[in-house]
C-alpha cells in the first residue's frame, strides 16, 4: 500500500533520512519516536504537505512523490485535531465533501451516515469551541474519513484526549483496520503499539532503527534506546565471559547474571524486563538456581497492572507483579526476599548498537 | 495588589494626565461651539459636500485597496522570500515619511509627467484635482494600518487548520476563502476600520494633490486660515461628530465571535 524507498528531507536543522518503510494493504503500522523525532514531520511528507528532497513514495504501486496533496486520497488525522472553528461539526465533516464538489443530496446523507456511525449525530449543528477532546476527535475522524481515504495517517491520536476516552478510540481504530483500512499510527508511548500494531518501526533522529512484530521489537529491542522505550528500567553495565560453556555477565556490583549462549564482546549492557523479574518469599526456596538473588525491598509503588517493587540485590532491580501476588507475597519495605528470572530474559547489548 | 500605595497614586495621576491632554482640546472645543452655529454648519452645503466626499473617498480607497492589500498580507504571514523585511519596511514606510513629502511623491506619480499619470491620460483619466488622485493620496499613507492588521491577523490563524485543509481535498484558494480569511476577519475588519479612519483623516498628501475638491480636512482648514478659528472650530465638530459615528458603527460589524481567541475547552464525559 505505503512504500517509502529511501526518502530524504531537510527541514531546518533536522532532517529525515534515508527512510525506507514499507506497509502492506490492510495492515496497522505503529511508528514511534519521540517529540522530535520527526513522527510529525514523516506523515506531513506522506500525506504531501512537503515534497522530499529525494527518495520515492508510492501509494498502492503508483509514485505519488511529486503528486499534488489534494489528489493522493490520503488521510491524516492531527494531533490536536484541527478542527475548523470557524465552522459547525457539520461544516467540518461535509468540508472534504464540498472541495470535491459533491450535491447537496449526497452531503447531507453521507454527513449523517458518519456522524451516526461515530456517535456524533446529535453534535451536527453546534460549533466546536465548546466539544470535548473526545469529540473534537470524533468530528475530527469523520471528517477524514468522510472521502473513504486508501490509508489513515493518525498523529498521536490518544495524546489529546483524556484517559477514559482511549478504549474508545482504540476500539474504532481497530475497528477501522477491521474494515480493511490500511493505518500508520505515530506516537511517542509503546503501549499504543503493543494494544494495536501489527508491525511497529521505532524513529530515532530522523531514522527507522527497527521494525518488526511488536513482540519482536520489544522483547528483543536492537539497542538501548529501543529498550528504554519499551519500557525497560533494569539495565546494567556488565562484563561478559564463558564458564564451562556458558555464559555470565558481572555487574558493577558483582551480581552474576547467567545469559543466553551466543557470541558476546567483553563488555556490554545487560537490561531484564522488570515483568520478567519473579519475587518470592524468603522462605519458599533456596539459593540453588541460577539467576535467583537474594534482595531487600527497597520501595513499593501502584502500577498499572499492579504493583512495581524496587529491590536492592546488590544492584536496584525493578520487578512488576500483579496485585494478587502482591496480597499473597505480603511484602512490605525492607522485607527480605529472592527475586530470580529466567536465563532468557536478559537482553544484552554490545558494541555499535550502545547509543 | 496594594491598596492606595504611592506607586498606585503616581500611576493613577499620569494616566489620568495622558486622558486629559486627549479630551480637554476636544471638550474645549465642543463647548466653544455654539447649538447656534453648529445646526448653521451642519445645513451648509459646502460642509456636507465635503464630508460626504471624504467618506466615500476614503471608503473607497480602501475597499479596493484592500483587494490587493490582504492577499499582500497572506503572503507575508505565511510566504517566506528573499528580502522579506525589506519588503516589510517598504510597506511601513509612509508611517514615518512626512506626509506632505509622501503628497509629493505621490503627485509625481500621478501628474501628467508621471508613469501613472501618463497610462491615465492615455484613456482620458486625470488625477489632479479629482476624487480618484485623493483616493491615491488617502491610501499612500493609510495602507500600511491595513496591512499590518491583516498581517498579524494571518499570522494568528495556526498553519495546522490550513495544513489539515489541503489534505482533505481544498485547494489553495480554497483554503485562502473558507479558512484563513474567516478565521483572520476580526483582524481585517479591524484594519479596514483604520485604515479608512486614516485616510479620512489625512491632510498634508491630499493637499498637495487636490486643494479642489475639499475634502473635511483641508475644508476646516481653508475656513481657518480665510477666516480663522471661530469658523473653522463648528466645521471641526462636524466631521468629528461624523468621524465618530462611523467609526463606531464600524467598529461593531465586526463584533461576531472571535473564533481563534474561544479556545475549546475540555467537558467532563
Amino acid at each position: 500500500m505505503l512504500k517509502m524507498i529511501d526518502v530524504n528531507k531537510k527541514l531546518g536543522n533536522f532532517a529525515l533520512s534515508g527512510i525506507n518503510l514499507e506497509i502492506p494493504e490492510g495492515e496497522y503500522f505503529v511508528l514511534l519516536g519521540r517529540s522530535g523525532s520527526g513522527k510529525t514531520q514523516l506523515l506531513e511528507l506522506i500525506a504531501g504537505l512537503y515534497a522530499p528532497d529525494s527518495g520515492e513514495i508510492r501509494i498502492a504501486g503508483k509514485d505519488v512523490t511529486r503528486t499534488r496533496i489534494q489528489d493522493r486520497n490520503i488521510g491524516l488525522m492531527f494531533q490536536d485535531f484541527a478542527v475548523f472553528p470557524n465552522m459547525t461539526v457539520s461544516g467540518n465533516i461535509s468540508f472534504p465533501l464540498r472541495c470535491r464538489k459533491y450535491s447537496h443530496a449526497d452531503i447531507s446523507r453521507m454527513v449523517a451516515e458518519a456522524a451516526e456511525k461515530l456517535n456524533i449525530d446529535h453534535l451536527l449543528d453546534r460549533l466546536t469551541n465548546n466539544l470535548s477532546s473526545g469529540e473534537l476527535q470524533r468530528v475530527a475522524l469523520a471528517r477524514t474519513l468522510i472521502t473513504s481515504p486508501r490509508l489513515l495517517l493518525l498523529d498521536e491520536p490518544m495524546a489529546s484526549v483524556d484517559a477514559s476516552l482511549k478504549d474508545d478510540i482504540r476500539r474504532i481504530f481497530r475497528q477501522l483496520n477491521r474494515e480493511g483500512l490500511t493505518i500508520l499510527h505515530v506516537t511517542h508511548d509503546y503501549r499504543e503499539a503493543i494494544s494495536l500494531a501489527a508491525r511497529v518501526g521505532v524513529l530515532h533522529n530522523g531514522r527507522i532503527i527497527q521494525e518488526g512484530k511488536p513482540g519482536e521489537v520489544f522483547r528483543r529491542p536492537e539497542n538501548e534506546f529501543i529498550a528504554r522505550y519499551a519500557g525497560i528500567r533494569n539495565f546494567f553495565r556488565v562484563k561478559l565471559y564463558a564458564e564451562d560453556g556458558s555464559w555470565n555477565a558481572v555487574t558493577g556490583n558483582k551480581m552474576v547474571i547467567s545469559i543466553p549462549p551466543d557470541e558476546y564482546p567483553v563488555e556490554g549492557l545487560l537490561a531484564i524486563r522488570s515483568e520478567e523479574v519473579k519475587i518470592l518469599n524468603i522462605l519458599s526456596a533456596g539459593n540453588s538456581q541460577k539467576n535467583m538473588f537474594r534482595a531487600v525491598v527497597r520501595e513499593i509503588y501502584p502500577s498499572e497492572t499492579g504493583m512495581e517493587i524496587i529491590l536492592d540485590a546488590g544492584e536496584m532491580i525493578h520487578a512488576d507483579i500483579t496485585m494478587n501476588e502482591f496480597t499473597e507475597l505480603n511484602i512490605k519495605e525492607l522485607s527480605v526476599v529472592w527475586i530470580t528470572f529466567s536465563s532468557e530474559a536478559p537482553i544484552v547489548f554490545s558494541g555499535k548498537e550502545l547509543i | 495588589m496594594i491598596k492606595n500605595s504611592p506607586f498606585n497614586w503616581i500611576l493613577l495621576i499620569l494616566s489620568s494626565l495622558v486622558l486629559l491632554f486627549i479630551l480637554a482640546p476636544l471638550t474645549g472645543m465642543f463647548l466653544h461651539t455654539e447649538g447656534s452655529k453648529l445646526l448653521e454648519t451642519v445645513s451648509d452645503k459646502d460642509v456636507q459636500h465635503s464630508i460626504w466626499l471624504t467618506l466615500w473617498v476614503s471608503f473607497t480607497a480602501t475597499f479596493f485597496f484592500a483587494l490587493g492589500a490582504v492577499p499582500l498580507a497572506w503572503v507575508l504571514a505565511r510566504k517566506k522570500f528573499p528580502l522579506k523585511g525589506l519588503v516589510q519596511g517598504i510597506i511601513d514606510l509612509p508611517v514615518v515619511l512626512p506626509h506632505t513629502a509622501a503628497g509629493i511623491a505621490v503627485l509625481g506619480f500621478i501628474s501628467r509627467d508621471g508613469f501613472l499619470g501618463k497610462v491615465a491620460d492615455s484613456v482620458g483619466l486625470t488625477f489632479i484635482n479629482r476624487p480618484a488622485g485623493i483616493a491615491l493620496a488617502m491610501a499612500f499613507v493609510s495602507l500600511p494600518f491595513l496591512i499590518n492588521s491583516a498581517r498579524d491577523g494571518f499570522a494568528a490563524v495556526p498553519e495546522r487548520l490550513e495544513k489539515a485543509a489541503l489534505t482533505l481535498g481544498a485547494s489553495q484558494s480554497r483554503v485562502f476563502f473558507s479558512i484563513s480569511l474567516p478565521l483572520a476577519w476580526r483582524n481585517i475588519t479591524s484594519g479596514f476600520v483604520l485604515m479608512f479612519a486614516r485616510g479620512m483623516s489625512e491632510f498634508g498628501a491630499v493637499v498637495i494633490i487636490a486643494y479642489h475638491p475639499m475634502i473635511a480636512p483641508v475644508m476646516i482648514y481653508d475656513r481657518f486660515t480665510s477666516f480663522g478659528l471661530k469658523y473653522a472650530r463648528p466645521a471641526s465638530v462636524v466631521f468629528i461628530i461624523i468621524a465618530l459615528a462611523v467609526f463606531i458603527i464600524l467598529r461593531l460589524i465586526p463584533a461576531g465571535r472571535n473564533h481563534l481567541n474561544s479556545r475549546p475547552h475540555a467537558e467532563n464525559d
